[in-house]
């Protein structure tokens, strides 16, 4: 009797706990099997690869196409990890703070890499080994980042040009030369595209990621007015930015949408666009015969043009620092420098002729870099030195500037005032010399 | 004779029925459409994702931006440690969370209310805020780039919403059950495992849904606390909005399938949790 009674509930029981049981040994067995996770990076291979943590080549192709320069050039095993800069920066520093780093190589733009200048060791060393590589006197001083020693190593650089679908040639004014063009023909060709083709084609990246503040501050600005903040607001800032207001106009007003210009122009929807070269450089791809790059035009004085640099740097304390020196020395020789121009569109730091066999976009690139720096009166400018976590502010007064001055067309003087005061506080702050094309030697300040 | 039947009612049962049906394909095309679209978006060739208008018919079908996405290094081992951190979190919010629900539920104690007011609370930082300090202190005890380290910060942040829903799913499940089988011998726990613990099955199923997804998109985090060993979003979040269009569809796509499959999975009890008339 009582087994009758009892023996369905305890099957049944049985049963359900007998489910539980599986689904909860279902559940644990990867759990347990691979315990701290599966390795996401390549740092699997063991003991002895170098954990590279970067900034740059975050898109998918890119990091593959840099994966296998790495496997090809880099002589010691490399798991590259491309993270954000947010993320990269809280990373080092977390690591740090905490005494147990775990990367052994860091890579990013000197902007990126300057703020955390504390937690990376000195490379002087190692830079006076690597002389024969020819990094240039302006580059060298970078690395610097305000202190008195080398905190990185440079690793490849970008400047930004301008690309041209050559549908836009139709509309080019007379007298305008397209590979030397200055800013008032610039204009005038805009106007005219603008009409003959029934709505604006030129544009610009002024979306959230688009980099267009780095027009204003390496191109436009030192253009016209020789510097970049100590003449942040004379006169000639003024016609700079009133320049700015009518070139706008004639602009594709979806540019504020535009974070990298390759995609609208690949699409057809933007003819004409200046942009950083690693984001023109699929534009071309399909059809390379269609396109041309040219040098960023030139203004009253001179071609500003700005120059980005990347660097590798040793973190302290890092990990596997023998194998990290010898990959930076693998890194910055001339071969795998040129295999990062051509799959990934940044420029060698090193000396070394180009080779003639680049192919389309690059080839294109290559040429219009060229121009742009060898053309008379190049005006070289740099991104900010020596502002550390402030550069992301000092950016975004270039910002505010185009925000207030072309979309909300407030008086340019007003504009320049208010964020001049503002430029100031921060340059206050921080005390630094100022960069080029401003003269190096004076305390920065608008005057 | 039969011509003088009223058809009205049949006619306007047959309208309702009509109407009903239409409303229900209306739903499910609301949530099909951008399924369908990413889908159709992933598996097209990137030339034609140029072209304009878009053809709204998979006639360029392409599997290259997809392998090319899946390609990339640690897709794969970063879609395990995502299943192992979400099923991880599951079980370690539905072992703390489901006894301090049931306690909320059934005890009336001092500071009940300010205590459920407060559970909120670890949701109201930001996650950047925890995850720096969170990340230093896995330094230092070792477990950073792990999965653990991530599973610990995600069932604190999971754990509110755990607490609070298996607390309303224990209020539905009449006391009287409980003090039945105490009556009849049960031992208090017996009786929270033989009686309880089965009623309330579904809707902790149900609450298990949010941890997982939740889990499952948390970017952040995972991002600042691992290094080698990510979860799949946090692999490859920032990497997608990078790159260009035709990845980021493939991304996306490859993102949505799991968890649309953990939901097919859960479906059956998520309609219990608003009661099982439902289904």
């Amino acid at each position: 009797m009582t087994d009758t009674t009892f023996q369905p509930r305890h099957s049944a029981v049985s049963r359900r706990s007998l489910l539980l049981a599986g689904l909860g040994t279902a559940m644990s067995a990867p759990f347990l099997a691979s315990c701290a996770g599966f390795d996401t990076s390549g740092a699997a291979a063991g003991q002895g690869t170098v954990g590279f943590l970067s900034t740059q080549f975050t898109p998918v192709e890119e990091k593959q196409r840099y994966e296998a320069v790495l496997k090809k050039f880099a002589k010691v095993p490399m798991a590259y990890n491309s993270v954000d800069p947010g993320v990269f920066s809280s990373t080092v520093s977390t690591q740090a703070a905490a005494g147990n780093v775990k990367t052994s190589l860091l890579g990013g733009l000197h902007g990126e890499l300057a703020p955390l200048a504390d937690y990376l060791e000195d490379v002087d060393a190692l830079l006076r080994d690597l002389a024969g590589r020819g990094f240039t006197k302006e580059m060298l001083d970078l690395t610097k980042v305000g202190g008195s020693t080398s905190r990185y190593v440079p690793w490849m650089q970008a400047t930004y040009v301008v690309a041209v679908n050559k549908k836009a040639l139709e509309w080019l004014p007379a007298g305008v030369d397209v590979n030397d063009l200055t800013y008032e023909g610039f204009l005038a060709w805009a106007k005219a595209a603008k009409q003959g083709a029934g709505r604006p084609v030129f544009g610009m990246p002024a979306g959230p990621k688009g980099l267009h503040h780095r027009f204003y501050q390496g191109f436009l600005l030192p253009s016209f007015t020789g510097g970049q903040i100590t003449t942040f607001r004379n006169q000639d800032a003024i016609a700079a930015w009133d320049y700015m207001q009518e070139l706008w106009s004639a602009m594709a007003p979806a540019s504020t949408n535009y974070d990298y210009m390759q995609e609208p122009l690949a699409r057809g929807e933007v003819l004409v666009a200046w942009d950083h070269v690693a984001r023109l450089v699929n534009a071309p791809a399909a059809k390379p015969d269609d396109w041309l790059m040219v040098p960023a035009p030139r203004g009253p004085k001179g071609r500003g043009y700005m120059l980005i640099i990347a660097g590798m740097a040793l973190p302290k304390n890092g990990k596997d620092r023998d194998l990290a020196e010898k990959a930076i020395r693998a890194l910055t020789e001339p071969a795998s420098q040129i295999e990062t121009l051509r799959s990934n569109a940044f420029f060698p730091v090193v000396q070394t002729e180009l080779p003639s066999d680049l192919t389309g976009a690059i080839a294109l690139e290559a040429a219009a870099v060229r121009r742009q720096q060898r053309s008379a009166g190049a005006l070289l400018a740099l991104p900010p030195v020596g502002l550390g976590a402030k550069e992301g502010e000092v950016s975004q007064i270039f910002k505010n500037c185009f925000q207030q001055i072309c979309l909300e067309t407030r008086p340019i003087q007003q504009v320049l005032d208010t964020q001049a005061t503002q430029l100031n506080t921060i340059l206050k702050g921080l005390n630094v010399p100022c960069w080029a094309p401003d003269p190096i030697s004076m305390k920065c300040e608008v005057a | 004779m039969s011509t003088k039947v009223d058809t009205t009612p049949i006619a306007r049962q047959k309208r309702n029925r009509f109407l009903l049906q239409a409303a229900c394909i209306a739903v499910s095309l609301f949530m099909l459409i951008p399924i369908y679209l990413i889908s159709l978006a992933a598996l097209s060739s990137r030339a034609s994702l140029n072209e304009f208008p878009l053809s709204l018919l998979p006639t360029n079908l392409s599997v290259e931006t997809l392998t090319g996405f899946l390609g990339a290094t640690g897709i794969f081992g970063a879609l395990g440690n995502s299943l192992i951190v979400g099923a991880g979190t599951l079980i370690l919010a539905a072992l703390i969370g489901v006894p301090a629900g049931y306690a909320l539920a059934r005890f009336s104690f001092r500071g009940k209310d300010p205590y459920q007011l407060f559970l909120l609370f670890t949701r109201a930082l930001p996650i950047v805020v925890l995850s720096v300090p969170l990340a230093r202190l896995f330094l230092t005890v070792d477990i950073y780039d792990t999965t653990y380290a991530v599973i610990l910060l995600h069932t604190a942040l999971a754990l509110p919403t755990t607490i609070l829903i298996s607390a309303s799913v224990f209020l539905s499940v009449p006391i009287d059950v409980e003090e039945a089988a105490r009556l009849f011998g049960c031992s208090p726990l017996g009786a929270f495992g033989r009686v309880v613990l089965p009623m309330a099955l579904p809707g902790l199923a149900a609450a298990s849904i949010f941890t997982f997804v939740m889990s499952w998109n948390e970017v952040l985090g995972a991002s600042i606390l691992t290094l080698d060993h990510r979860t799949l979003p946090a692999q490859v979040l920032s990497s997608l909005s990078d790159s260009p269009l035709a990845y980021r569809f493939a991304g996306g796509f490859a993102l949505v399938i799991p968890s649309i499959i953990f939901i097919a999975l859960m479906r059956r009890y998520l309609t219990n949790m608003w009661g099982s008339t439902i289904r």
